[in-house]
């Protein structure tokens, strides 16, 4: 794993965070799982079950769920930019102020690099950040795939890697999920005009 | 024959769910679902009975374990499961359209329903604790766009908000699972590295910053799908929003299913933590959702929203049994289990008749139900004096025990905590009977339609199951079926 790929993985999440367009943001979404699925397809060479896998995962995460989700977008138009979402700067900021100290902190378990193992850990983070400091639902969405991509860089890192079964099963409850979320997005802008989860706060008590 | 019994568990309502796809008219649906429950829950407690008879000799396949604890939650996601089906034709035929067109929404129904069933029914079974990841999460995908069936706002905001906390929730279990999984990896590094009876075996092995890590981060995650305070916030809206026979899958079925998984984690990974810290991790959930919970029991409440806080409390209840992990305290978390199941799900199943007659109960509590209607009364009364843990209710009787247990093992402040959140609990929700029933300005009486029958003849068999609960109260502490529960996984 290098360290260009781990940077290049951790910026494109960084600017699911700061970005303003739904498309840059899943396209950005799109090229990380294309880096990792190339990464694990390279590093599974004259492995069959290994390589089979790894195309399945890079499909289904690089190409058929940034489609459906690019679908989603392009039905649901947003007149205006989401007014209640914070400043760009304050996005970053905040989405640094928790990955960073949960990268630090949480111990080493034994993954092959350090790096590596901080860095998946502060996907994950990011992934969970970008669902609280973004407010569209397109935004949150993509939060699911940048912390499940954290997961992976951390599975390819795993001495053995992870066993091809729960791979697979991880990339099949993803697809289900990622396209429940979908349809919740479109049926969201139907009711509202926009994808902004802000306005739904009916349930108080 | 268990072999074949444990496959045709999920696979028939998988098959259920895909056959209503074929039906023409929504009264062949309705048929094909009657007959497709009958059978599937016919299976279920078949297998459950071959589990706790055999309970001292636990069978093991490739992906599958047939202990008593399966026997145990198998068997009520079966009657849950039954019942929840036989009820959703006569909301289905009061509940309009509105996630899904007209034309295909009961089929959307009936595949949604029928798949997070068959993830239910498998959960028990799984001898793998990564395998049962996928199914937890599973049931979220397949339960999300039920619980915003109705379409309206807030069931589109309920729903949202479970998908993304429990998503969230169940990605934290999962790097956990991976901490574990890459510390016992010397022992294997397959599949059935992550088996619980392999788990128990090498868990010495492992760390212990990265056992405490692995511990904390899958119970911590999966903290959220059971809805354990403070990370329970989907429950009370999702429970609130879903059409009532799912909200009782939701309720009786799902969080205790979650909390099994969790439970078998704590008979094979805590004993290798220091200090106790696998047993506190689940007092300090019980205690929290407890605490969290009784002050919601005593304000006034919607119908279902109140029973989403009864599941908040009773889901704490069960976490303090198991964390007291003494034999009393494990007879009280099964019946407790058993009890709270059936009870809720007649509660969720009276709100039928109750928001078809009173629709502003959907927002506001409900008031002089009495007055209305005896027979949806009755289900009221059953349901929430028997979840209040009114005697002769099983949930008095569990309660009862887990707090004994609680003595036994020495957590003397936790017990009584414990019974002083529960009293203030059992205050609020007897308040809340009260008001329902007898309270608010005259009505007129409503008409006994279909959904107030079925509210009938359901207290009355639930009435007849919760007695018999109660009569096993005397019968589990000292039983063969706590003493031998989690032996499959040892």
């Amino acid at each position: 794993m290098t360290g260009a790929l781990t940077w290049a993985l951790v910026i494109s999440a960084l600017g699911v965070v700061v970005v303003r367009r739904r498309s840059l943001a899943l396209a950005l979404v799109a090229l990380q799982s294309l880096l990792l699925g190339v990464h694990a397809i390279s590093g599974a060479s004259g492995q069959s079950t290994a390589l089979l896998v790894a195309g399945a995962v890079l499909l289904a995460k690089a190409v058929l769920l940034p489609a459906g989700l690019a679908l989603v977008v392009l039905r649901t138009r947003e007149a205006r930019w989401i007014a209640s979402e914070r400043h760009p700067l304050a996005r970053l900021t905040l989405a640094l102020a928790v990955a960073l100290p949960i990268a630090a902190l949480v111990p080493r378990f034994g993954l092959l690099h350090p790096g590596t193992e901080r860095a998946a850990v502060g996907l994950v983070a990011l992934g969970i950040t970008t669902a609280v400091v973004r407010r569209g639902t397109i935004f949150q969405a993509l939060g699911f795939l940048i912390a499940e991509n954290g997961l992976y860089l951390a599975a390819l890192s795993a001495p053995g890697g992870l066993p091809a079964f729960i791979e697979l099963g991880l990339v099949f409850d993803l697809v289900v999920i990622v396209s429940v979320a979908g349809v919740f997005s479109a049926k969201i802008h139907e009711q509202l005009g926009t994808g902004d989860t802000s306005l739904l706060g009916g349930l108080r008590d | 024959m268990t072999e074949g019994l444990v496959i045709a568990v999920p696979v028939l309502p998988i098959a259920c769910g895909l056959l209503v796809q074929l039906a023409r008219t929504p009264k062949t649906a309705d048929r094909i679902n009657v007959a497709g429950a009958l059978a599937t829950a016919a299976v279920a407690l078949t297998l459950a009975t071959v589990a706790l008879v055999r309970a001292a000799t636990p069978s093991h396949g490739s992906w599958y374990l047939v202990d008593g604890a399966t026997g145990v939650f198998l068997a009520v996601v079966a009657v849950i499961g039954l019942m929840s089906a036989l009820v959703s034709p006569a909301y289905l035929a009061g509940a309009g359209h509105g996630f899904f067109r007209a034309t295909r929404s009961r089929a959307w129904y009936y595949l949604g329903f029928y798949l997070f069933w068959a993830a239910l029914l498998a959960l028990p079974l799984i001898d793998n604790l990564g395998v049962a990841w996928l199914l937890v999460e599973a049931t979220t995908g397949a339960s999300a766009l039920l619980v915003a069936y109705s379409g309206r706002r807030n069931a589109l905001e309920a729903g949202w908000k479970y998908l993304v906390l429990t998503t969230f929730g169940l990605t934290i279990a999962l790097v956990g699972i991976l901490v574990l999984y890459v510390g016992l990896a010397p022992h294997g590094g397959v599949l059935s590295t992550l088996d619980w009876q392999q788990i128990a075996r090498h868990a010495h092995s492992l760390r212990g910053q990265s056992a405490l890590l692995a511990f904390l981060l899958i119970i911590g995650g999966l903290a959220t799908k059971i809805g354990w305070a403070p990370v329970h916030n989907w429950l009370p809206d999702a429970h609130s929003e879903a059409p009532p026979p799912v909200s009782a899958l939701l309720s009786a079925a799902l969080l205790p299913v979650v909390i099994l998984i969790a439970w078998r984690l704590l008979e094979t990974l805590g004993p290798t933590l220091h200090g106790g810290v696998a047993k506190a991790t689940f007092l300090a959930f019980g205690l929290a959702s407890l605490a969290i919970a009784v002050p919601f029991l005593w304000r006034p409440q919607a119908w279902k929203r109140l029973l989403a806080y009864s599941s908040l409390e009773h889901m704490g209840v069960l976490a303090l049994g198991i964390g007291f992990a003494t034999p009393l305290a494990t007879a009280g978390v099964l019946l407790h289990f058993a009890g709270h199941a059936l009870a809720k799900a007649l509660g969720f199943y009276a709100a039928m008749p109750l928001l078809r007659h009173q629709p502003d109960a959907a927002e506001h509590p409900p008031r002089g139900v009495a007055r209305a209607s005896t027979g949806t009364a009755a289900a009221i009364g059953v349901s929430l004096g028997s979840l209040s843990g009114l005697p002769p209710s099983p949930l008095f009787f569990s309660e009862v025990l887990i707090l004994l247990g609680g003595i036994a093992a020495g957590q003397l402040a936790v017990t009584l905590i414990a019974a002083a959140l529960l009293g203030l609990g059992f205050l609020g929700l007897a308040h809340a009977l009260i008001e329902g029933l007898a309270g608010g300005e005259h009505q007129g009486r409503w008409l006994r339609g279909r959904t107030v029958r079925l509210a009938e003849r359901l207290t009355v068999a639930i009435g007849l199951g919760l007695i018999a609960l109660s009569a096993t109260a005397y019968l589990l502490p000292g039983s063969g079926v706590v003493q031998m529960l989690m032996r499959g996984v040892r």
